[in-house]
C-alpha cells in the first residue's frame, strides 16, 4: 500500500510516494533538476552533488542534495534559486574542467550555465560518478570493481584479477559511463581541451526554460532520469 | 606465506562483516602488510566481497599493501611539529634514503612513513625509528640516527659472514684462508 | 575485590581504599603518558621503583604513575607529596637522590626544580608554577590522583560515585534536564548542545540504542582526548554510562585512533576492570540498568572523525561520511539511535551530576559554559595541553600560560581549531575561548588545539599546509570536496611559487563559499576555514607574493634564495656535510658558497650553522 505525501517544490504542490526521494519526483514531474551520480534503479549517494536544492523549514534554508533527501509532508523545495544556479555552476564548472572528454559533462555544464572555465583544464578519464561501481555491486551483485583509495587517490580498479573472476560480462559500467560518450568532434588533445556546448544541448535552452524539462537530449549522454523514462536499468 | 597466524586471527569471526578493520588491523600485526591470500581467505570468512576488503585495506593508513622496510622511519607532520620544522626531517630522511614516502630502500632496510600526528606535540619535531620516539629531533640527528642504524645492521651482517665461513665445513668462495 | 552489587558497597569500598591510601603519607607522581614516555618516563619509574626497594622504602613511599600533566616538553615530571614539589627533566640517575634526598630526608634538590623561562627564578612547588597557576583544571588535575590501570585509585577518590547517583536516584529526564541547564556544548568541534542531543536520542524509540566516544582526535597538533583517556579513563567511561542511562542505550563503543596504542591499552584493561567488579554489566549496583561497552581502533583516517564515518567504521566499511538529513541520534550505527560524544564531554559529564548544572554554568560566558582543555603549542616558551575557563581572553592564554614567544620573534597569529578552523592576527588576541565569538571572528574552537606563529611562519603556506593535509584526508567521495580542496590548493601553489593573479584570489573566495556549502560532510564544509581566514586577517602577505613575488616569511620556496654571509662564516663546513643536494661548497675555513641551482631551498644547512651565516632572502 503507497502511501503519499503533499511536497512543495517550486511553488507546485506535488503529491508523492513515500520513500522517494525529491530528485525522483521532480523528475518524474518534468522539474528539471541536473544530477550525474542518480541513476534510476539504483542506489543514491549524493556524490557529484549537482542536485542540489534548498530545503525550507521554519523559514530557514538549507542546501542538501535532492537525490538523498526522502520526501515528506509538507516540505517546501526550491529548485533553482540564484543561490542554487551560482553553487550548481560552480560545481558544473570544476566537474568538466577535469573530464572536458565527455559530452554527457560537456552538456551538464552548459546545462548548469558554465561559459568559461577559471581553471586549467586536466584531461582526467574518470570523474568517480561511481555508477559503474554501484552498477555492479547491485544489478548484477558481481562486485567486480570498485573504489579504491582516498581522497585525491581515490580511483575506481579491478585489483587482483577481480575481472577474470567475477565479472559476469553484463556491460552496464560501460552502458552507464559518462566518459564514453565522446562528443562529436572526437577526444581532445590533451593541452587543447575547451569547453565545447555545441551539440543539441544549446545554451539559449537555460536561459528559456531554467527550470523545465524540455526533453534536451542533454539526457541522452548519461541516462537522465526523465530522458530514460520509467524504463528502470532493472 | 604462513597461514597459521591468519588462521588463529580469523578464528571465532566467521560471517562478520564488521569485524572488517580489526581483522586487518591483526593481520598487518602478524604480516608487516596485507597479503593478498590473507584478504582472500579474510574475504571467505567474514563473507565480504573481496573488493570491500581491498577498498578498506586501501583506504585507512594503517595498513599498508607492500611490505614495509625492516625499520620504518615515521615522520610527524602534525601543526606543531610542522611549524618546528618537520619538513626538514622529511626531506633529511628522502635525500639520505634516496627514497619516497611509502617507498622500501632497495636492499629492503628502510621505509619512510609520513603521518599526521603522533600526539606528542609539544615534544616536537618528533621522528619514530619502529614505534620508539625520538623527540626535537634536527636533520643532523636524523642523519646520525639512519647512519648508526645503518652501521650495526652492515656489522651484523659481517660478523654473521664471518661466523659462517670460519665454521669447519663452511663454504668458502675463495681458497684465502682466513 | 568482591563485586559491587549495589551503591552501598560501592560507598563502603571507597571509603575503605581512601583510608588505605591516606595511611602512606608519602608519595611520588611519576607521569607516564605518551608526552614523558618518550622522554623515557618508563625507565625513570623503573629506576625509582628499584631505589625504593633497594632502601627499603617500598611500604612506606607510594609511587604512582599517572596519565598526563599537560607539560610535556617539561618530562619526564614528578610530583612529591606532602610538599607538592615538582622536578622535571628526570633521568634515572636521579632516582637514588629523589629517594634518599627528597622522599626520606625532605631536601629539595635544586638542580631538578623547574626554571620559569620568563623570571629566571627556580620554583619550588607545582602549584606556583606559572604555566599551571594561570590554568582552571577541573579534568586535567584529576590524572595526578590515579593510575590510569588501577580502578581502586579510581574508587578512591570518588569514582563511579555520579553514576551510582543517576541510576539509582535520578530518572533519565532529570539527568538530561540537568545537562541541558548546564550548557555544556560538544567538546570534540561541533559545539552542539549536549543536552539537546541526549532529549532528541531518548525520544526516538527503538529496541537497541548506542552511544559512542568519539576518540579519534585527528587534528593534528591536538592530544586533549589521548590525555584525558589514557589517564583518566573510567571517567570517561562513567560519563557514558550515564550518557547512556539518559538515552536508553546499553550498549557502547570508544573508538580510539590507530595511532594512540596507550589510549587503547588503557581503555581496554579499565573495561575489563570494570566488568570484573560489576560495574559493566547486568543490573548495575542493584539498578535495572544494563550497559557494556567495547573499545574499538579507527584505520588511521582523519575523517572518521566525522561522526558519520565513524559509524561506518564501526561497521567495518571504509570511513565515508553518509547524508544527515536525517540526524543519527535518530537513525545512526546500524540505523539504530545514537548519541556519539566526545571524550572530554564524556568526562564532563560525572562532575555535572555531582555538582549540579549550576556549578558547571557559574564558569564561563552566555554560551560557552564550563572549562575546555587546550593543545598549545608552537611558537611560545611554555607548550602543552593547559585547561582554561571558557571566555578566557585568547592573549591570556598565550603569554600568561604560555609564556610568551620563544626566540625573540614576534608573535603574529594563532591557529586555533586544526584544519577546520582559522588563524586569527594579534589584534584579535582579546577575544575569549568561546563557541561563537570565535566563529564569527572565522575561526572555531574545534576540539581546542591552539598554535601560536610567529613572523617566521607565512600564512600562506600555512593555508597551503592544511589544505595539503585536508587532501590526503578527504574520503574523496563528493565533487566539491575533492575537487574542490583540489583546485584551491592549486591556486594557493601557483601563489606560493609567484605564478599567483590577484584574480586567482577572487575565485579561490568563490570557490572556497561554494565548497563551504555544497560539501557532503564537516570536512568539506570547513575545509576552506584556513584559507578563507588568512585571506581576511593576512591579505598583506597573499598580495606580497602575488605582487612583488615575495614571501615575507621567507618560506615559500621558490621567492627565496639562500645566499651564505662570507662575513659571518668561519669555514667550519658543518653545512657541506649537512647538505644533501650537494649544493654547498668552499674551502676549509674559507666563507663557503651556496650554488644556487642545486640548492633546493630546504634549510638543513642553516639548521646546522652555528655562526647565523646562512640568509634567506
Amino acid at each position: 500500500m503507497l502511501h503519499y505525501v503533499s511536497v512543495n517544490i517550486d511553488g507546485a504542490i506535488i503529491k508523492a510516494p513515500k520513500g522517494s526521494s525529491v530528485l525522483e519526483v521532480a523528475i518524474e514531474y518534468g522539474i528539471c533538476i541536473p544530477h550525474l551520480c542518480h541513476v534510476p534503479g539504483l542506489s543514491d549517494i549524493g556524490a557529484c552533488r549537482l542536485c542540489i536544492v534548498e530545503n525550507i523549514t521554519d523559514g530557514r534554508s538549507q542546501v542538501t542534495t535532492s537525490c538523498t533527501l526522502k520526501v515528506q509532508e509538507g516540505m517546501v523545495i526550491r529548485t533553482n534559486t540564484d543561490r542554487i544556479k551560482r553553487l550548481r555552476h560552480n560545481i558544473a564548472e570544476l566537474l568538466v574542467a577535469e573530464a572536458p572528454n565527455s559530452r554527457a559533462i560537456q552538456d551538464i555544464a552548459v546545462r548548469c550555465g558554465v561559459k568559461k572555465v577559471r581553471y586549467p583544464f586536466r584531461n582526467s578519464n574518470c570523474v568517480l560518478c561511481g555508477r559503474c561501481v554501484r552498477a555492479c555491486a547491485e544489478i548484477w551483485h558481481a562486485n567486480a570493481l570498485g573504489f579504491v583509495g582516498r581522497g585525491k587517490n581515490r580511483h575506481v580498479e579491478r585489483p587482483l584479477n577481480m575481472r577474470e573472476e567475477f565479472c559476469k560480462q553484463c556491460d552496464y559500467c560501460v552502458q552507464l559511463c559518462p566518459m564514453t560518450i565522446t562528443p562529436c568532434d572526437g577526444p581532445m588533445k590533451p593541452g587543447e581541451e575547451y569547453l565545447c556546448g555545441k551539440c543539441e544541448s544549446q545554451l539559449m535552452i537555460t536561459e528559456e526554460v531554467p527550470d523545465s524539462c524540455a526533453w534536451c537530449r542533454l539526457g541522452e549522454g548519461f541516462n537522465c532520469g526523465r530522458y530514460a523514462g520509467v524504463k528502470a536499468v532493472r | 606465506m604462513n597461514l597459521s597466524k591468519l588462521e588463529s586471527i580469523l578464528k571465532g569471526r566467521n560471517s562478520q562483516p564488521h569485524q572488517l578493520i580489526e581483522v586487518l588491523q591483526d593481520v598487518q600485526e602478524s604480516y608487516g602488510y596485507i597479503p593478498e591470500e590473507a584478504m582472500r581467505e579474510i574475504s571467505k570468512t567474514l563473507g565480504v566481497p573481496l573488493i570491500e576488503v581491498y577498498r578498506v585495506a586501501s583506504f585507512y593508513k594503517a595498513f599498508k599493501l607492500k611490505p614495509t622496510g625492516k625499520y620504518v622511519i615515521t615522520i610527524c607532520n602534525g601543526t606543531a611539529c610542522h611549524v618546528r620544522g618537520a619538513q626538514l626531517l622529511l626531506d633529511q630522511a628522502m635525500g639520505q634514503l634516496g627514497i619516497k614516502p611509502g617507498d622500501v630502500t632497495d636492499d629492503g632496510m628502510f621505509s619512510i612513513e609520513h603521518v599526521n600526528c603522533l600526539g606528542a606535540c609539544a615534544l616536537g619535531p618528533i621522528a619514530s625509528g619502529n614505534g620508539s620516539f625520538l623527540h626535537h629531533m634536527t636533520p643532523a640527528k636524523l642523519r646520525k640516527f639512519i647512519e648508526t642504524i645503518r652501521h650495526e645492521e652492515t656489522e651484523e651482517v659481517n660478523n654473521a659472514k664471518a661466523s659462517h665461513e670460519r665454521r669447519p665445513g663452511g663454504h668458502r668462495e675463495t681458497a684465502s684462508p682466513r | 575485590m568482591p563485586k559491587l552489587a549495589t551503591k552501598e558497597d560501592l560507598e563502603v569500598i571507597g571509603k575503605q581504599l581512601l583510608l588505605d591510601r591516606k595511611k602512606i603519607n608519602k608519595t611520588i607522581i611519576v607521569c607516564g603518558g605518551t608526552g614523558c614516555k618518550a622522554s623515557h618516563s618508563q625507565d625513570v619509574i623503573e629506576a625509582i621503583n628499584q631505589e625504593l626497594t633497594t632502601q627499603e622504602m617500598d611500604s612506606s613511599v607510594h609511587l604512582r604513575m599517572t596519565g598526563c600533566h599537560g607539560f610535556c616538553e617539561q618530562g619526564p615530571i614528578a610530583v612529591i607529596e606532602p610538599g607538592n614539589i615538582f622536578y622535571c627533566h628526570i633521568t634515572p640517575e636521579d632516582a637514588h637522590d629523589i629517594v634518599t634526598r627528597t622522599l626520606q630526608n625532605g631536601e629539595v634538590i635544586e638542580r631538578l626544580l623547574y626554571t620559569d623561562p620568563v623570571s629566571g627564578r627556580k620554583i619550588r612547588t607545582e602549584s606556583e608554577i606559572p604555566f599551571y597557576l594561570a590554568q582552571d583544571r577541573q579534568l586535567l588535575s584529576h590524572n595526578r590522583e590515579v593510575n590510569p590501570c588501577s580502578i581502586e585509585d579510581y574508587i578512591a577518590v570518588g569514582g563511579y560515585t555520579a553514576l551510582a547517583k543517576a541510576i539509582n536516584s535520578l530518572s533519565p529526564e532529570e539527568i538530561i534536564h540537568e545537562i541541558k541547564v548546564s550548557g555544556l556544548r560538544g567538546r570534540g568541534g561541533g559545539g552542539f548542545p549536549t543536552g539537546r542531543k541526549w532529549a532528541e536520542c531518548s525520544e526516538a524509540s527503538s529496541d537497541e540504542k548506542y552511544v559512542i566516544c568519539n576518540a579519534d582526535e585527528g587534528d593534528p597538533g591536538a592530544y586533549m582526548d589521548r590525555c584525558v583517556l589514557e589517564g583518566n579513563p573510567h571517567l570517561v567511561i562513567e560519563g557514558m554510562m550515564i550518557g547512556a542511562y539518559a538515552v536508553g542505550a546499553t550498549k557502547g563503543y570508544i573508538y580510539v585512533r590507530n595511532e594512540y596504542p596507550l589510549a587503547v591499552k588503557h581503555a581496554r584493561f579499565a573495561v575489563q576492570q570494570a566488568r570484573k567488579l560489576g560495574l559493566l554489566g547486568e543490573n548495575i549496583l542493584g539498578s535495572s540498568f544494563s550497559f557494556d561497552v567495547d573499545v574499538a581502533r579507527g584505520g588511521g583516517a582523519f575523517v572518521c572523525g566525522e561522526s558519520t564515518a565513524l559509524m561506518a567504521s564501526l561497521e567495518g566499511k571504509v570511513g565515508e561520511p553518509r547524508p544527515k538529513d536525517v540526524h543519527t541520534v535518530v537513525d545512526g550505527l546500524w540505523h539504530k539511535p545514537t548519541t556519539l560524544n566526545n571524550v572530554e564531554t564524556w568526562a564532563n559529564v560525572p562532575s555535572i551530576i555531582l555538582n549540579g548544572a549550576n556549578w558547571f554554568a557559574s564558569k564561563g560566558t552566555k554560551g560557552s559554559k564550563g572549562t575546555k582543555i587546550l593543545s598549545l603549542t608552537g611558537r611560545i616558551k611554555n607548550t602543552g595541553l593547559v585547561e582554561v575557563a571558557m571566555g578566557t581572553p585568547i592573549r591570556d592564554v598565550v603569554f600568561n600560560i604560555g609564556g610568551g614567544a620563544t626566540d625573540g620573534k614576534a608573535i603574529k597569529a594563532v591557529q586555533t581549531g586544526g584544519p577546520s578552523g582559522g588563524c586569527l592576527p594579534v589584534d584579535k588576541f582579546d577575544l575569549p575561548v568561546d563557541f561563537d565569538v570565535l566563529y564569527e571572528a572565522g575561526s572555531m574552537i574545534g576540539s581546542g588545539g591552539m598554535v601560536v606563529m610567529d613572523e617566521s611562519s607565512c600564512m600562506v603556506d600555512v593555508a597551503k599546509y592544511f589544505l595539503t593535509f585536508l587532501q590526503d584526508e578527504s574520503c574523496g567521495m563528493c565533487v566539491p570536496c575533492r575537487l574542490g580542496i583540489d583546485r584551491m590548493l592549486e591556486i594557493i601553489t601557483d601563489i606560493t611559487e609567484g605564478r599567483g593573479t590577484l584574480e586567482q584570489l577572487d575565485l579561490i573566495e568563490e570557490l572556497a563559499d561554494t565548497v563551504t556549502q555544497t560539501s557532503l560532510c564537516g570536512l568539506g564544509k570547513t575545509a576552506a576555514n584556513p584559507v578563507l581566514s588568512t585571506l581576511r586577517y593576512f591579505r598583506e602577505e597573499y598580495e606580497a607574493h602575488i605582487n612583488n613575488k615575495e614571501c615575507p616569511a621567507g618560506v615559500c620556496k621558490a621567492l627565496i634564495e639562500y645566499s651564505i654571509d662570507p662575513e659571518k662564516c668561519t669555514g667550519c663546513g658543518r653545512c657541506t656535510l649537512a647538505c644533501i643536494h650537494g649544493a654547498i661548497s668552499g674551502e676549509k675555513k674559507e666563507p663557503h658558497v651556496i650554488n644556487p641551482e642545486l640548492c633546493q631551498k630546504c634549510g638543513i644547512c642553516r639548521s646546522e650553522c652555528k655562526h647565523e651565516a646562512i640568509q634567506v632572502r
